[in-house]
């Protein structure tokens, strides 16, 4: 038993972290506030081409043979730097096209020669299902896509978008283009298990531990540099211990996130138990840690130049998808006890 | 990264878990006095006769050298054999978790050779004597004076806030003994002999009608300078020796009890009717703060876990282990705040603070979790200066 990343592990962890460093720079982004597309085709085919698609599937599956483990750590990494695009849709649709066996479909996803928004119902009487999918849609990132995967629970569908209504709304955070659509079709692929369910938890989880990690780090390192009343303002014990706080809600997401993956992977009876614990305590960690962080930034943290907001908007809108804290307060609740 | 258990490991915990079965006391804890005592140690020599003492302890010191994985395993085991007490709540603690491993770091031969079996086959209780009225979380501040005489030291002052000193034979115990060093340079841990001439005890009683609760007066006691732990004067670095083990797996028992505690809450909450004349539980707050401290109870056993690999790849407990006695505390009364919600008027009968679907006792308890061994403060204090590298004040 041992819940540290191994040194293959760490590896890909400094990997990711030097090329998002380097091409998802948010003062460089934030050019492109308000896009539909907001991650332009070069840039996605240079995350394709890096395996970040097909990172955790299967090499018999077109895959390059890690799992979840490494998924969790990468998404953890693509929430720390508050990363735009659809990496939750676009993994889960490989693994969905996998699980159908739709071999083309998961050569496109993954090469990013396809584009995948992510697409939830907003009403309650929608229809996903392996013959068809019917209702009204919310759409993040459809700018560019020709696939949706639709996401209900343990169902995941992947439709086609080609001649669907799109209707582009205001989104409350101008790096995730926010959509609605009517959708009547039928799924180009279809999967229905828990597995993949428990994947989007998982993955929803690790990136918002990312925000809660990176909003830590950010509060931290701004105040041992910010200066008042002549010396560094987290010598204050006000702001020491709101740092503090945000360390220990950071290494909690984090910690419970990496279990949770390990015990999905490992198939373990208490997966859902730990991946729905994870996902309601990362939701907790990311929202308090980039709300507080805005405050520890004091006037510079209110405005629009500094990223402080954006972590409060991607908490928001990651902590919404992939099913929301009530639903899956409840669904928790229901869990067994591990033994 | 990996979740499993070896062999050993898996065969350990169904050893354990075969030996609770038929060995673990059946009766209530006594709340205090000598039979509180007896029961304690009595436990302790099962445990020692059994094979359970000592588990993460070296071989060398009559301990059975285990991970501190299998250590958790036992805490986890013992938790859900369903003890009508629990591990921590016992006079054999210090002994267990702070004296003697501090012995094992600092002591000479002697010391252990002398103390060390006696912890482990339960003949002795130690308590600790470190607070002061003038020294809690400014520890270093202690003023209890040792003034050395011939091969004697001998203490004058005052210790508070100290457990079971009623029943103790011996104490850790921090003194002064050079008053013009430096605050942290003049001070030595001593082992003190609970039966010494001029040793004067005065129960405590606490919020929650606990009385093992002490203050300890030192009017020139004398006790052996043979019994320094470490370097006169050192005392202060010997102390920390004992605070890293703290962090390390001292309160681990704690943190594996609360996840059965939470599911014992759940079931309340199923099984209780609110007056509204439904279950509890079909409140949607109470349902959800008891899903969300039931995350959180998961989060805590996912950071011990975190806690024992870095352990294990270091070799020593490091900071980070504040960060989940912090979180763990401040949880501990989180949950037994919401056992009041949940048990309505019920919590109006006063319960002992230990046992069986018990709540309103552990809830005038769980107000130590977040002072005793360090308040929240000071483990926030010590994340943001030693884990995270703020400045100090």
């Amino acid at each position: 038993m041992d819940l540290l990343p191994t040194e293959e592990q760490s590896e890909i962890v400094s990997t990711v972290r030097a090329q998002l460093g380097s091409d998802f720079d948010l003062h460089d982004l934030a050019s492109a506030d308000g896009a539909t597309t907001v991650v332009d085709a070069a840039l996605w085919n240079q995350c394709a081409e890096l395996g970040w698609f097909a990172l955790g599937l299967a090499e018999a599956d077109g895959g390059i043979g890690y799992g979840l483990v490494e998924e969790t750590l990468l998404f953890e990494e693509l929430g720390a730097h508050c990363t735009p695009g659809p990496f939750l849709a676009t993994v889960l649709a490989a693994h969905t096209a996998a699980a159908a066996g739709a071999t083309d479909l998961v050569a496109g996803i993954t090469s990013g020669t396809s584009r995948v928004a992510l697409a939830e119902a907003e009403s309650t009487d929608a229809v996903v299902s392996s013959t068809s999918v019917k209702g009204s849609f919310r759409l993040t990132d459809h700018g560019g896509a020709d696939l949706a995967l639709v996401l209900d629970g343990d169902r995941c569908a992947i439709v086609l978008l080609n001649g669907a209504a799109v209707k582009t709304e205001e989104s409350i955070d101008l790096l995730v283009p926010l959509a609605s659509a009517d959708l009547d079709t039928s799924p180009a692929a279809f999967a229905e298990d828990p597995a993949i369910g428990l994947r989007a938890t998982v993955l929803t989880a690790a990136l918002l531990t990312g925000i809660a990690k990176a909003t830590a780090a950010q509060s931290t390192e701004y105040a041992k540099d910010r200066e008042q009343f002549g010396r560094p303002v987290g010598s204050f014990q006000a702001v020491k211990h709101r740092c503090a706080d945000m360390a220990v809600r950071s290494d909690a997401a984090e910690q419970l996130t990496h279990l949770a993956a390990l015990a999905v992977t490992g198939g373990h009876v208490d997966a859902a138990f730990q991946a729905e614990a994870a996902r309601v305590v990362a939701g907790d960690s990311a929202i308090a840690n980039a709300e507080v962080n805005v405050q520890n930034h004091g006037g510079i943290g209110f405005t629009w130049e500094h990223t402080a907001h954006r972590y409060v908007t991607r908490a928001r809108v990651w902590s919404t998808q992939a099913g929301d804290r009530r639903t899956h307060l409840r669904s928790f609740l229901d869990q067994p006890a591990p033994a | 990264m990996d979740l499993d258990l070896t062999a050993e490991e898996q065969d350990f915990r169904e050893e354990a878990r075969t030996w609770l079965r038929e060995n673990l006391p059946k009766g209530e804890r006594p709340p205090e006095g000598a039979e509180m005592r007896d029961f304690d140690l009595a436990f302790q020599r099962t445990l020692y006769d059994g094979g359970w003492a000592g588990i993460n302890w070296p071989t060398e010191y009559g301990g059975r050298g285990l991970s501190d994985i299998q250590q958790m395993i036992w805490y986890e085991e013992f938790a859900s054999a369903d003890p009508p007490f629990t591990l921590n709540n016992s006079c054999t603690f210090v002994g267990n978790n702070h004296g003697g491993p501090t012995l094992m770091a600092k002591g000479d031969e002697a010391q252990k050779a002398e103390h060390l079996p006696k912890i482990l086959r339960g003949e002795v209780v130690w308590c600790q004597g470190f607070s002061e009225p003038g020294a809690g979380s400014d520890l270093a501040g202690l003023s209890t004076k040792a003034v050395v005489d011939g091969d004697e030291l001998v203490v004058t002052g005052q210790k508070t806030w100290t457990s079971y000193a009623h029943v103790a034979d011996l104490q850790e115990l921090l003194v002064r003994t050079d008053p013009d060093a430096p605050k942290h340079k003049g001070i030595s841990w001593v082992i003190c002999d609970m039966d010494s001439p001029g040793i004067e005890i005065r129960e405590i009683r606490t919020m929650s009608h606990v009385t093992d609760f002490c203050e300890v007066f030192y009017d020139e006691v004398r006790i052996p300078l043979a019994n320094v732990v470490g370097e006169i004067n050192e005392g202060w670095r010997v102390a920390m020796s004992t605070l890293s083990f703290e962090r390390g797996t001292a309160f681990m028992a704690d943190q594996v009890e609360l996840a059965a505690t939470i599911e014992d809450l759940i079931s309340e909450a199923r099984e209780r009717t609110g007056a509204d004349g439904r279950p509890v539980i079909a409140d949607e707050e109470i349902a959800r703060r008891l899903a969300t401290a039931r995350a959180e109870v998961a989060a805590v056993r996912a950071m011990t876990i975190a806690g024992i690999s870095r352990t294990a790849r270091t070799g020593m407990p490091g900071p980070e282990g504040s960060m989940i006695r912090l979180f763990h505390g401040e949880l501990h009364k989180r949950v037994y705040a919401l056992a009041l919600e949940i048990i309505g008027a019920e919590a109006l009968r006063l319960t002992q603070v230990d046992g069986d679907g018990v709540w309103t006792g552990p809830y005038l308890q769980s107000f130590a979790y977040t002072i005793g061994g360090g308040t929240t403060d000071i483990q926030r204090n010590i994340v943001g200066e030693r884990v995270l590298g703020l400045p100090r004040q």
